[in-house]
Protein backbone atom coordinates (compact mmCIF):
# COMPACT_ATOMS: atom_id res chain seq x y z
CA UNK A 1 0.00 0.00 0.00
CA UNK A 2 1.49 3.51 -0.84
CA UNK A 3 1.82 6.07 2.19
CA UNK A 4 0.52 9.54 1.95
CA UNK A 5 3.28 11.57 2.33
CA UNK A 6 2.42 15.20 3.87
CA UNK A 7 4.61 18.04 4.12
CA UNK A 8 4.37 20.86 7.32
CA UNK A 9 5.99 23.53 8.28
CA UNK A 10 7.77 23.44 11.73
CA UNK A 11 8.48 26.65 13.98
CA UNK A 12 10.88 26.85 16.98
CA UNK A 13 12.32 28.47 19.45
CA UNK A 14 15.26 30.55 18.08
CA UNK A 15 15.53 29.15 14.76
CA UNK A 16 14.15 29.53 10.92
CA UNK A 17 11.37 27.26 10.06
CA UNK A 18 11.90 23.90 8.32
CA UNK A 19 9.86 21.83 5.78
CA UNK A 20 9.28 18.19 7.26
CA UNK A 21 8.33 15.57 5.44
CA UNK A 22 6.51 12.37 6.88
CA UNK A 23 4.21 9.74 6.46
CA UNK A 24 0.49 10.49 7.48
CA UNK A 25 0.39 7.81 9.82
CA UNK A 26 3.44 8.41 11.44
CA UNK A 27 2.68 10.06 14.93
CA UNK A 28 4.42 13.46 15.38
CA UNK A 29 6.84 12.91 18.19
CA UNK A 30 8.14 10.06 15.60
CA UNK A 31 8.07 12.92 12.68
CA UNK A 32 9.80 15.33 15.44
CA UNK A 33 12.25 12.83 16.65
CA UNK A 34 13.36 11.79 12.92
CA UNK A 35 13.90 15.98 12.26
CA UNK A 36 16.08 16.13 15.32
CA UNK A 37 13.74 18.48 17.18
CA UNK A 38 13.16 16.16 19.96
CA UNK A 39 14.49 13.25 21.86
CA UNK A 40 13.10 9.99 21.75
CA UNK A 41 11.53 9.70 25.46
CA UNK A 42 11.32 13.71 25.80
CA UNK A 43 7.83 15.00 26.91
CA UNK A 44 9.08 18.87 28.26
CA UNK A 45 8.36 20.39 25.11
CA UNK A 46 4.98 21.49 23.94
CA UNK A 47 3.88 20.90 20.41
CA UNK A 48 1.12 23.57 19.12
CA UNK A 49 -0.49 22.45 15.70
CA UNK A 50 -1.76 25.48 13.33
CA UNK A 51 -0.90 29.32 13.41
CA UNK A 52 -2.90 30.93 16.00
CA UNK A 53 -5.53 33.52 15.39
CA UNK A 54 -7.16 33.87 18.42
CA UNK A 55 -6.50 37.51 19.88
CA UNK A 56 -8.22 38.82 16.82
CA UNK A 57 -11.67 37.66 18.35
CA UNK A 58 -11.04 39.16 21.77
CA UNK A 59 -13.91 41.67 22.90
CA UNK A 60 -12.65 44.89 22.62
CA UNK A 61 -13.24 45.89 26.25
CA UNK A 62 -10.59 42.54 27.30
CA UNK A 63 -7.41 43.62 28.92
CA UNK A 64 -4.65 40.76 30.08
CA UNK A 65 -6.15 37.95 28.10
CA UNK A 66 -4.68 34.61 27.01
CA UNK A 67 -4.95 32.24 24.30
CA UNK A 68 -6.45 29.10 24.66
CA UNK A 69 -4.82 27.13 22.06
CA UNK A 70 -3.61 23.96 23.41
CA UNK A 71 -0.88 22.27 23.21
CA UNK A 72 -1.71 18.45 21.52
CA UNK A 73 -0.55 14.92 21.93
CA UNK A 74 1.81 14.32 20.34
CA UNK A 75 1.80 10.99 20.19
CA UNK A 76 -1.26 10.79 17.80
CA UNK A 77 -0.82 10.54 13.64
CA UNK A 78 -0.04 13.50 11.55
CA UNK A 79 -3.68 12.61 10.41
CA UNK A 80 -5.29 12.22 13.91
CA UNK A 81 -4.09 15.66 14.27
CA UNK A 82 -5.24 17.49 10.82
CA UNK A 83 -1.37 18.12 9.97
CA UNK A 84 -2.29 18.24 6.22
CA UNK A 85 -4.69 21.46 7.01
CA UNK A 86 -3.11 23.14 9.42
CA UNK A 87 0.51 22.95 7.52
CA UNK A 88 2.14 24.65 10.46
CA UNK A 89 3.65 22.94 13.98
CA UNK A 90 5.50 24.72 16.12
CA UNK A 91 7.63 23.46 19.38
CA UNK A 92 8.12 25.51 22.46
CA UNK A 93 9.23 25.42 26.13
CA UNK A 94 6.81 28.15 26.62
CA UNK A 95 2.90 27.75 27.14
CA UNK A 96 2.05 30.80 25.79
CA UNK A 97 4.86 34.28 25.56
CA UNK A 98 3.99 37.08 28.13
CA UNK A 99 3.49 39.67 25.18
CA UNK A 100 3.44 44.06 26.17
CA UNK A 101 3.03 46.25 22.99
CA UNK A 102 3.66 50.10 24.07
CA UNK A 103 2.00 52.97 22.11
CA UNK A 104 1.37 56.72 22.99
CA UNK A 105 2.60 56.06 26.77
CA UNK A 106 0.09 53.36 27.27
CA UNK A 107 0.78 48.72 27.30
CA UNK A 108 -1.34 46.58 26.37
CA UNK A 109 -0.60 42.44 27.55
CA UNK A 110 -1.72 39.33 26.18
CA UNK A 111 -0.50 36.02 26.37
CA UNK A 112 -0.26 35.05 22.97
CA UNK A 113 -0.15 31.43 21.72
CA UNK A 114 4.15 31.04 20.93
CA UNK A 115 2.58 29.97 17.43
CA UNK A 116 0.93 33.22 16.62
CA UNK A 117 2.66 35.11 14.27
CA UNK A 118 3.92 39.11 14.25
CA UNK A 119 1.07 39.92 12.04
CA UNK A 120 -1.65 38.50 13.92
CA UNK A 121 -0.03 40.53 17.02
CA UNK A 122 0.43 43.99 15.25
CA UNK A 123 -3.24 43.22 13.74
CA UNK A 124 -4.42 42.95 17.43
CA UNK A 125 -2.69 45.93 18.62
CA UNK A 126 -3.63 48.41 16.12
CA UNK A 127 -7.18 47.62 17.14
CA UNK A 128 -6.77 47.58 20.80
CA UNK A 129 -5.03 50.94 20.33
CA UNK A 130 -8.13 52.04 18.34
CA UNK A 131 -6.01 53.40 15.01
CA UNK A 132 -7.72 54.61 12.18
CA UNK A 133 -8.15 51.46 9.85
CA UNK A 134 -6.87 53.45 6.49
CA UNK A 135 -3.56 54.31 8.46
CA UNK A 136 -2.86 51.32 10.67
CA UNK A 137 -0.89 48.98 8.35
CA UNK A 138 2.18 52.08 8.83
CA UNK A 139 2.18 51.16 12.34
CA UNK A 140 4.63 48.21 12.99
CA UNK A 141 5.94 46.23 15.68
CA UNK A 142 9.45 46.72 16.89
CA UNK A 143 10.99 44.89 19.55
CA UNK A 144 11.69 47.15 22.61
CA UNK A 145 15.06 48.63 23.20
CA UNK A 146 16.27 47.49 19.52
CA UNK A 147 15.54 48.55 15.60
CA UNK A 148 14.29 45.33 14.82
CA UNK A 149 10.92 45.49 13.10
CA UNK A 150 10.24 41.67 13.11
CA UNK A 151 9.05 40.38 9.65
CA UNK A 152 5.36 39.62 10.05
CA UNK A 153 5.03 35.87 9.42
CA UNK A 154 7.47 35.03 12.06
CA UNK A 155 6.04 33.21 14.91
CA UNK A 156 6.22 34.87 18.52
CA UNK A 157 7.78 31.35 19.42
CA UNK A 158 10.69 31.82 17.78
CA UNK A 159 11.51 35.47 18.92
CA UNK A 160 11.68 34.23 22.50
CA UNK A 161 14.93 34.27 24.02
CA UNK A 162 15.34 30.96 25.97
CA UNK A 163 15.09 30.69 29.11
CA UNK A 164 12.14 33.65 28.94
CA UNK A 165 8.25 33.51 27.79
CA UNK A 166 7.68 37.23 27.36
CA UNK A 167 8.27 39.45 24.16
CA UNK A 168 8.08 43.84 24.68
CA UNK A 169 7.34 45.67 21.86
CA UNK A 170 6.89 49.12 20.71
CA UNK A 171 4.30 49.95 18.26
CA UNK A 172 5.48 52.59 15.69
CA UNK A 173 5.25 54.18 12.88
CA UNK A 174 6.96 53.05 9.43
CA UNK A 175 9.16 56.22 8.15
CA UNK A 176 8.65 57.09 4.97
CA UNK A 177 11.96 57.19 2.56
CA UNK A 178 13.42 60.91 1.73
CA UNK A 179 15.71 62.37 -0.18
CA UNK B 1 27.26 25.07 -12.76
CA UNK B 2 25.36 27.78 -10.57
CA UNK B 3 27.37 30.88 -9.54
CA UNK B 4 27.39 31.36 -5.51
CA UNK B 5 24.72 33.91 -5.53
CA UNK B 6 22.62 32.03 -8.15
CA UNK B 7 22.88 28.86 -5.49
CA UNK B 8 21.85 31.46 -2.67
CA UNK B 9 18.62 32.10 -4.44
CA UNK B 10 17.77 28.86 -4.05
CA UNK B 11 16.03 30.32 -0.43
CA UNK B 12 13.06 30.09 -2.74
CA UNK B 13 13.04 26.25 -1.48
CA UNK B 14 13.13 27.44 2.06
CA UNK B 15 10.30 26.73 4.64
CA UNK B 16 9.92 31.07 5.06
CA UNK B 17 8.93 31.29 0.96
CA UNK B 18 7.06 28.22 0.36
CA UNK B 19 4.59 29.02 3.23
CA UNK B 20 4.23 32.74 1.97
CA UNK B 21 3.06 31.10 -1.22
CA UNK B 22 1.19 28.27 0.08
CA UNK B 23 -1.07 31.64 1.65
CA UNK B 24 -1.22 32.83 -1.69
CA UNK B 25 1.27 35.94 -0.74
CA UNK B 26 4.07 35.79 -3.37
CA UNK B 27 5.23 33.04 -5.69
CA UNK B 28 6.22 32.27 -9.15
CA UNK B 29 4.79 32.90 -12.43
CA UNK B 30 4.31 29.35 -14.60
CA UNK B 31 6.44 28.96 -17.39
CA UNK B 32 4.28 30.41 -20.27
CA UNK B 33 4.78 33.76 -18.87
CA UNK B 34 8.52 33.82 -18.81
CA UNK B 35 10.28 35.49 -21.53
CA UNK B 36 12.91 33.23 -23.25
CA UNK B 37 15.97 32.30 -22.15
CA UNK B 38 15.61 34.00 -18.82
CA UNK B 39 19.05 33.99 -17.46
CA UNK B 40 20.43 34.44 -13.76
CA UNK B 41 20.81 37.14 -12.52
CA UNK B 42 17.39 38.20 -13.81
CA UNK B 43 14.37 36.35 -11.85
CA UNK B 44 10.53 37.49 -11.94
CA UNK B 45 7.68 36.74 -9.33
CA UNK B 46 4.81 37.79 -8.27
CA UNK B 47 3.66 39.41 -5.20
CA UNK B 48 -0.40 39.58 -4.21
CA UNK B 49 -1.92 42.50 -3.74
CA UNK B 50 -4.93 43.64 -1.82
CA UNK B 51 -8.47 43.75 -4.03
CA UNK B 52 -9.02 47.08 -5.74
CA UNK B 53 -11.75 48.25 -8.53
CA UNK B 54 -9.86 47.25 -11.81
CA UNK B 55 -6.76 46.21 -10.84
CA UNK B 56 -4.80 43.05 -10.61
CA UNK B 57 -4.70 40.75 -7.53
CA UNK B 58 -1.44 40.36 -8.24
CA UNK B 59 1.86 42.06 -9.58
CA UNK B 60 4.79 40.86 -11.01
CA UNK B 61 8.40 42.19 -10.53
CA UNK B 62 11.34 41.24 -12.74
CA UNK B 63 14.46 41.68 -10.14
CA UNK B 64 18.56 41.46 -11.02
CA UNK B 65 19.71 39.45 -7.94
CA UNK B 66 23.09 39.84 -8.83
CA UNK B 67 25.40 39.52 -6.14
CA UNK B 68 22.55 37.85 -3.54
CA UNK B 69 23.01 37.69 -0.39
CA UNK B 70 25.50 40.02 -0.02
CA UNK B 71 23.31 43.15 -1.69
CA UNK B 72 19.71 43.01 -2.49
CA UNK B 73 18.17 42.66 -5.78
CA UNK B 74 17.16 45.74 -7.75
CA UNK B 75 14.10 45.81 -10.16
CA UNK B 76 10.65 46.87 -10.99
CA UNK B 77 6.88 45.83 -11.72
CA UNK B 78 6.78 43.71 -14.68
CA UNK B 79 4.05 43.08 -17.40
CA UNK B 80 4.03 39.13 -18.44
CA UNK B 81 1.59 40.25 -21.39
CA UNK B 82 4.27 42.31 -22.77
CA UNK B 83 6.93 40.85 -21.36
CA UNK B 84 8.63 44.03 -20.28
CA UNK B 85 8.74 46.63 -17.55
CA UNK B 86 5.21 47.68 -16.56
CA UNK B 87 3.57 50.39 -17.65
CA UNK B 88 3.66 53.27 -15.57
CA UNK B 89 -0.09 53.94 -15.87
CA UNK B 90 -0.68 50.32 -14.84
CA UNK B 91 1.34 50.27 -11.87
CA UNK B 92 -0.15 50.60 -8.55
CA UNK B 93 -0.77 53.92 -6.50
CA UNK B 94 -1.24 55.09 -3.34
CA UNK B 95 -2.35 58.19 -1.33
CA UNK B 96 -0.08 60.82 -2.07
CA UNK B 97 2.42 61.63 -0.32
CA UNK B 98 1.74 57.98 1.61
CA UNK B 99 4.91 55.68 1.73
CA UNK B 100 3.18 53.70 -0.46
CA UNK B 101 3.29 56.33 -3.56
CA UNK B 102 6.97 57.13 -2.01
CA UNK B 103 8.11 53.39 -2.27
CA UNK B 104 6.43 52.93 -6.03
CA UNK B 105 7.10 56.55 -6.97
CA UNK B 106 7.70 56.51 -10.86
CA UNK B 107 9.82 59.97 -11.03
CA UNK B 108 12.62 58.48 -9.62
CA UNK B 109 15.35 56.78 -12.11
CA UNK B 110 12.51 56.40 -14.75
CA UNK B 111 10.82 53.94 -12.44
CA UNK B 112 12.98 50.93 -12.79
CA UNK B 113 13.69 50.58 -9.09
CA UNK B 114 11.68 50.84 -5.97
CA UNK B 115 12.85 53.52 -3.57
CA UNK B 116 12.70 51.87 -1.13
CA UNK B 117 16.16 51.01 0.64
CA UNK B 118 16.01 47.07 -0.13
CA UNK B 119 17.01 47.67 -3.67
CA UNK B 120 20.71 47.78 -4.33
CA UNK B 121 20.06 50.93 -6.48
CA UNK B 122 18.28 52.75 -4.82
CA UNK B 123 20.15 52.19 -1.30
CA UNK B 124 23.48 53.35 -2.95
CA UNK B 125 22.56 56.74 -3.89
CA UNK B 126 20.58 57.34 -0.24
CA UNK B 127 23.35 57.41 2.06
CA UNK B 128 20.89 58.61 5.17
CA UNK B 129 19.02 55.84 4.96
CA UNK B 130 20.89 53.44 6.94
CA UNK B 131 20.80 56.26 9.95
CA UNK B 132 16.61 57.16 8.95
CA UNK B 133 15.79 53.54 8.49
CA UNK B 134 18.23 50.94 10.10
CA UNK B 135 15.63 48.19 10.40
CA UNK B 136 15.53 47.99 6.84
CA UNK B 137 19.60 48.06 5.96
CA UNK B 138 19.26 44.68 3.97
CA UNK B 139 22.97 42.19 5.05
CA UNK B 140 23.39 38.93 4.02
CA UNK B 141 21.35 37.86 6.66
CA UNK B 142 18.49 38.55 4.93
CA UNK B 143 16.80 36.66 1.78
CA UNK B 144 14.22 37.36 -0.71
CA UNK B 145 11.60 36.22 1.63
CA UNK B 146 12.06 39.73 3.69
CA UNK B 147 11.99 41.26 0.51
CA UNK B 148 8.75 39.89 -0.64
CA UNK B 149 7.11 40.43 2.72
CA UNK B 150 8.12 43.58 2.68
CA UNK B 151 6.67 45.05 -0.49
CA UNK B 152 3.26 42.44 -0.22
CA UNK B 153 2.86 44.63 3.52
CA UNK B 154 2.79 47.67 1.08
CA UNK B 155 0.75 46.33 -1.86
CA UNK B 156 -1.88 45.30 1.09
CA UNK B 157 -1.96 48.34 2.98
CA UNK B 158 -4.94 51.25 3.35
CA UNK B 159 -2.84 53.57 1.73
CA UNK B 160 -3.03 51.27 -1.99
CA UNK B 161 -5.76 52.69 -4.08
CA UNK B 162 -5.29 50.46 -7.07
CA UNK B 163 -4.15 51.48 -10.72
Amino acid sequence: MVKTELEFFLHGQGAKPQVISAAADDTLREALVRAGIIKEGQNEILVFVGECQEALADPDELEDGADQHEPVDANLTLEALGIGRHRHVHCHTCRHVATGINFGGKTKRHKFSPATTVGVVAQWARRKFRLDPTAAAEYVLQLCGTTEQPRSDKHLGELVERGTCSLCFDLVKEITPQG
Amino acid sequence: MDKPDQRLFDDLSSAEFRSGAEKGLWGLPSPDLLPEALQWPKRILWIAAAPRPNASERFYIALDAEGYRSVSPTGTFWDPASKSSLDHAKRPKGRPESRFAKVFRTDWNGGTAFYHPYDRVAAKGHDAWPREQPHLIWTSNHTIVDYLEEFHSLLTCGDYLGV
